[in-house]
């Protein structure tokens, strides 16, 4: 499955927008096969931030772990986040 | 665009000068004022005083900054206003265009407008339902003069920090370790990073930042290694900032 996040917006900053997008996206998470891979992909995103991506990648890292990949993340906002939420929560995206 | 006339008093209010200087601007041209009568009172279009308040940098970080210490305090203009997040968060994205017109700011933008972001709703984040007075921030940009300005007037950084530190007692400390550590002052949640990236961010690229709660006062620049916190004579109210990008 791919989540392509410019669905939910070009500029994703916040926790409370962070976290009303994950929860509206939960319930196409069910159809999920066990062995399938998740990608995120950045394209089309402007603006991306810690709280928003805390908010809904985070969730989804504790739930598919080594299944999820992230795309086009050649953004400076979207870098900058990552390489944080990386430091925070000591681990490292695909 | 707000076509209503103002009367000098608002103005004066809004922009933070006295009446008698606003006068003096009429005659010379700096911000001119309309007349039903020629030696009627003096009007101004919203239009005219917007287009001052984005030509002054000063007056937009001033007028901020009174918006904070007046006291009893009121809402500000609802141009320089967001009364909840939703509304911040519909601004975000004008701003965003309005930045990605900028040639040089190409590849600096999505930062400029993260970093307001995440100050922004940190403001929201840590004072909802405990707003002391007025809820919400003020929130201006001057593009002529490459700047972002924020206030809020909610608890400030050493009151929110408090909750999971109780032992802090300076603004300077909360201030350092809102910048630096990574901590939650949403306890008992294990999250809260965002200033943190405001000075990862400034640190790596062409933004100076200035960050005032209570009376500690810190300023960022690219390739600062060490934060400059200074104590201000002045004690304000929640938090005042400025972006200079």
């Amino acid at each position: 499955m791919t989540i392509f996040l410019k669905k939910f917006g070009t500029t994703l900053t916040g926790r409370q927008f962070g976290k009303e997008s994950f929860a509206a996206f939960e319930s196409s998470l069910r159809d999920v096969k066990e062995d399938e891979k998740i990608e995120v992909d950045f394209e089309g995103v402007i603006t991306f931030t810690p709280s928003w991506g805390d908010e809904f990648l985070s969730p989804l890292l504790e739930r598919f772990k080594d299944r999820l990949f992230l795309k086009n993340t050649e953004n400076p906002s979207v870098q900058a986040t990552l390489r944080l939420l990386e430091k925070v929560h000591n681990i490292k995206f695909k | 665009m707000n076509s209503d006339l103002l009367t000098i008093k608002q103005v004066s209010e809004i922009i933070g000068v006295s009446i008698q200087t606003l006068r003096r601007w009429d005659k010379s041209g700096k911000l001119v004022s309309v007349r039903k009568k020629p030696s009627g009172h003096r009007y101004y279009s919203w239009d005219s005083v917007e287009e001052y308040i984005e030509s002054n940098v000063k007056n937009i970080f001033k007028l901020a900054r009174s918006w904070i210490i007046s006291n009893p305090g009121s809402e500000p203009r609802p141009e320089l206003y967001c009364s909840d997040s939703s509304v911040f968060q519909a601004r975000l994205p004008k701003l965003q265009n309005e930045l990605g017109d900028i040639k040089e700011l190409s590849n600096i933008f999505p930062l400029i407008l993260a970093i307001t972001g995440e100050i922004g709703n940190n403001s929201f984040d840590h004072n909802l339902g405990n707003w002391p007075d007025i809820p919400g921030i003020f929130f201006a940009h001057s593009l002529k003069d490459k700047k972002i300005v924020l206030a809020d007037r909610g608890q400030g950084v050493l009151k929110t920090l408090k909750r999971v530190k109780p032992e802090l007692k300076d603004h300077e400390k909360a201030l350092k370790i809102a910048f630096t550590e990574i901590i939650s002052a949403r306890a008992p949640e294990s999250r809260g990073n965002g200033l943190k990236f405001v000075k990862d961010v400034v640190i790596n690229n062409e933004i100076d930042l200035f960050f005032q709660t209570g009376d500690a006062q810190l300023r960022i620049q690219k390739g600062d290694s060490d934060l400059r916190i200074r104590k201000s004579k002045i004690n304000l109210r929640g938090c005042l900032v400025s972006i200079k990008f």
